[in-house]
């Protein structure tokens, strides 16, 4: 606990870091309170189709009538539900798979590796429209898909890792030792891994979120009447010339989540990980 | 190479930068060939097996027919035919004037090749296979040759179709004989004519460019040395690009009619529709199949909310198969207005619920508000529904191999032509697997169809379309939405031209205003 207020404080101490802090909680309260204080974003009022921001709808409404503002929200709590539940599903087996591999090496080493490479050959859209084209589309899918593409990043990271700690003399010790190789993993691997896989994890969340909005932008994500920033973009995009406000406030919206999270990712990669942050 | 950056080179780029947004709009007003978008690619070249106008208005530019359609109108004068003469009601003589030649080598025109073209019709493609558009020559007996040029066409009966929606349009097309064998099953994406215009390129799902034959001997030359056809499934994008100066005509939606009027330089183009847009339903599929189950659902959908909500209340709402206008329409068909407690009624005398249901329509703004529309009024009464939004190539595509069997509901826009005959052809029981997506059987509805095109009394011809429409009524595999309108802009240099369905577009007839 007293880590965490540490690296918050470090955070807080610059510029970058309390900017990053700040859209992100901005974006999380918009996307946990935009709701309650909204209609029901799926109820159509066909008469109020877009209406311009007002009392009755903070934001205005879309082309059916929808309220813009719960629309939005949910839409934003949507994309982050996914990013973060796709950041840790890929993080976990990523890292475990990575692990295996570096500290197994060898052909179980080779093995992952060929995988990683096959998974990394392919473009992440055309990737995504394939699988798509397998499974149909829908949020299961899109989790699927996208979990795929980010399990290889976490991997390589902790297979790296665990590739440097194998050879150190403390694990040498404990091999000598007779200790179980769970145990080791447990007790040395996965807290030294853990650290720069939180960086990359949070680097990665503002990807997924975009990723998501493209792929809805494109029909191929969140399906009707579910909003999502993309669909939210694209419905506003195609009736811009009747409102402009659909679009401006989902396209907002976007870039306040993503550019938040790559702050807070950036700064958490200089309070953690100093020495790849002044890689940069 | 060094470039040094004074203050003068600066200016000098950034002026150029400046000006750089502009040159678009001067290669657009120095464009001298039209750049058109249209909503759906091409699926099939061959006339018979065409899915749609988009194939059919390339094929009356491309191929010569006997008889064409004249500019914007439903009025024919010969084309590859130098001479039509009527023997009987049943019997026509043609002659066909000499040195007509196909591209791509293919040699001159001759008798031959209308007995091969029409005989397709008849007897079906290589395999025997009957041809989608078969109907639309179903009076043709047969095709006698009678000397190089000259031939005799019979008919089973009379009929008052054929010449308007078989000959004189894209199933009309007379091919080469040699070109089809030869080219076997490519003929769905090769078309070999010897019409105004030639099929130059076509580049899936991005472009094909239409140019001038200069080999054409017919009397209607085109006006144009290309027209580049962009394919744009949205028409709101269509319309974008051409506020952007990139189009010189496109199709738009009804909503954006206001901004339309105010674009410069454009001519905003107004045709009342005769088409059909409506939500089948698949009475084999499920719970589809109990008949309640289809009432309540037409009870239940707000079409009047639909029309307002997705059409922007641009359009009047349908309440059957044929639109005012045409012969036939039942100007007395039912209305359903939404009820729920009705539809909730039935939906118990069924014994039914928690019901879900496909819904499955093209991917463009307007059809995708109608599902979305759909999809709340169902939900109001206990019926899920998921939208299944397509884009146009998969979509048509369910009209073959029987692909439509697993459709439950359909959004559906289909085109007119201006014989009813053409519209009720796809709701025969020789359509299901084909582009009858309800799956629909009816015998009586079938022997009424044929009754139609066997009769040539006007009166006699409309009580049988309206006794058809009943049956399609009764059976609530159709939900009726709209007849359409069809909004056009144009840039003011540039004279489209159509036939008066708004659909059917006359690229050889395209023109400089």
């Amino acid at each position: 606990m007293s880590e965490a207020i540490w690296a918050l404080k470090r955070i807080c101490s610059e510029r970058d870091g309390r900017l990053g802090l700040a859209f992100t909680i901005a974006i999380l309260a918009f996307a946990l309170l935009g709701p309650l204080v909204s209609p029901d974003p799926n109820v159509l009022d066909i008469k109020a189709r877009f209406a311009a921001p007002g009392v009755a709808h903070l934001l205005g409404t879309d082309n059916l009538g929808r309220d813009l503002l719960a629309r939005t929200s949910v839409g934003t709590r949507y994309a982050l539900t996914l990013a973060v539940l796709i950041v840790v599903i890929s993080s976990v087996i990523g890292s475990l798979i990575g692990i295996v591999a570096g500290v197994a090496g060898g052909w179980v080493d080779r093995a992952v590796t060929a995988v990683f490479d096959i998974v990394n050959a392919f473009p992440p859209l055309i990737l995504a429209f394939a699988l798509i084209a397998l499974y149909g589309k829908g949020s299961a899918t899109f989790v699927f898909l996208v979990t795929v593409v980010f399990i290889p990043q976490f991997g390589r990271m902790a297979r790296a890792r665990a590739r440097t700690l194998r050879n150190l003399s403390f694990i040498e010790a404990e091999r000598m030792l007779a200790v179980h190789p769970v145990t080791i993993v447990v007790r040395h691997y996965l807290p030294n891994v853990a650290g720069p896989i939180i960086v990359l994890a949070s680097m990665n969340l503002p990807v997924v979120i975009a990723f998501e909005a493209s792929l809805s932008f494109l029909g191929f994500g969140v399906q009707p009447p579910k909003s999502s920033l993309g669909t939210l973009i694209k419905d506003g995009f195609v009736s811009i010339n009747q409102s402009w406000w659909p679009t401006i406030t989902a396209a907002l919206v976007l870039a306040v989540a993503t550019l938040g999270a790559t702050l807070l990712g950036e700064a958490l990669r200089r309070v953690i990980d100093p020495k790849s942050a002044g890689a940069r | 190479m060094r470039m040094k950056l004074d203050r003068r080179t600066f200016l000098a780029g950034s002026s150029a930068l400046a000006i750089l947004p502009y040159a678009r709009f001067a290669f657009a007003a120095a464009r001298t060939n039209p750049i058109i978008a249209l909503d759906t690619d091409i699926g099939n070249l061959d006339p018979g097996n065409r899915v749609g106008t988009t194939e059919g208005n390339i094929i009356r530019s491309v191929c010569q027919t006997l008889v064409r359609f004249e500019p914007g109108k439903l009025t024919w004068t010969n084309d590859a035919a130098k001479e039509i003469k009527q023997i009987s009601d049943t019997e026509f003589d043609f002659e066909l004037n000499p040195g007509q030649m196909f591209t791509g080598g293919y040699g001159e025109m001759t008798a031959d090749d209308v007995k091969f073209s029409f005989d397709r019709y008849i007897n079906g493609d290589k395999n025997g296979k009957k041809l989608t558009y078969a109907d639309d020559m179903e009076a043709l007996k047969s095709v006698e040759v009678t000397g190089k040029y000259t031939g005799k066409l019979t008919l089973k009966h009379p009929s008052a179709a054929l010449w308007l929606i078989g000959i004189c349009d894209a199933s009309g097309a007379i091919l080469s004989k040699k070109a089809t064998e030869e080219l076997g099953d490519k003929i769905a994406t090769t078309l070999i004519g010897s019409g105004p215009m030639v099929l130059r390129e076509w580049r899936p799902k991005e472009q094909f460019v239409l140019a001038a034959n200069p080999d054409y001997k017919g009397p209607y030359k085109a006006h144009f040395e290309e027209i580049t056809g962009k394919i744009i499934p949205e028409h709101k994008t269509s319309f974008l690009s051409y506020q952007a100066k990139e189009l010189d005509f496109t199709a738009f939606d009804a909503d954006q009619l206001d901004t339309a009027k105010g674009l410069a330089d454009t001519k905003v183009i107004d045709i009342p529709g005769i088409d059909y847009t409506w939500i089948g339903i698949n009475v084999e599929k499920g719970d589809l199949a109990d008949l309640k189950v289809r009432q309540a659902i037409r009870w239940a959908i707000d079409i009047d909310a639909i029309i307002q909500g997705a059409y922007s209340g641009a359009t009047s709402r349908a309440k059957t198969l044929l639109a005012p206008g045409l012969l036939g329409n039942w100007a007395d068909a039912p209305l359903y207005n939404r009820d729920v407690a009705k539809a909730q009624q039935l939906l118990s005398e069924a014994g039914k619920s928690n019901l879900t249901f496909t819904f499955t329509c093209l991917n463009d703004a307007t059809s995708l508000a109608v599902a979305q529309i759909v999809q709340a009024n169902l939900a109001e009464v206990g019926i899920t529904i998921n939208i299944n939004a397509m884009d146009s190539g998969a979509y048509w595509a369910l009209g073959a191999d029987n692909a439509s069997k697993d459709l439950e509901l359909t959004l559906i826009p289909y085109t007119s032509k201006f014989d009813p005959s053409f519209q009720t052809q796809w709701f025969l029981a020789s359509q299901i697997g084909l582009w009858n997506w309800q799956r629909w059987n009816s015998p009586e509805f079938d022997k009424l169809h044929q009754e139609g095109l066997e009769t040539l009394d006007k009166a006699k011809r409309e009580e049988i379309y309206i006794k058809m429409q009943k049956l399609l009524d009764e059976s609530v595999s159709c939900i009726w939405i709209t007849h359409g309108r069809n909004f056009f802009v144009d840039a003011t240099w540039l004279k489209p031209m159509f036939l008066p369905n708004g659909k059917d577009w006359q690229f050889e007839f395209f023109d400089k205003a």
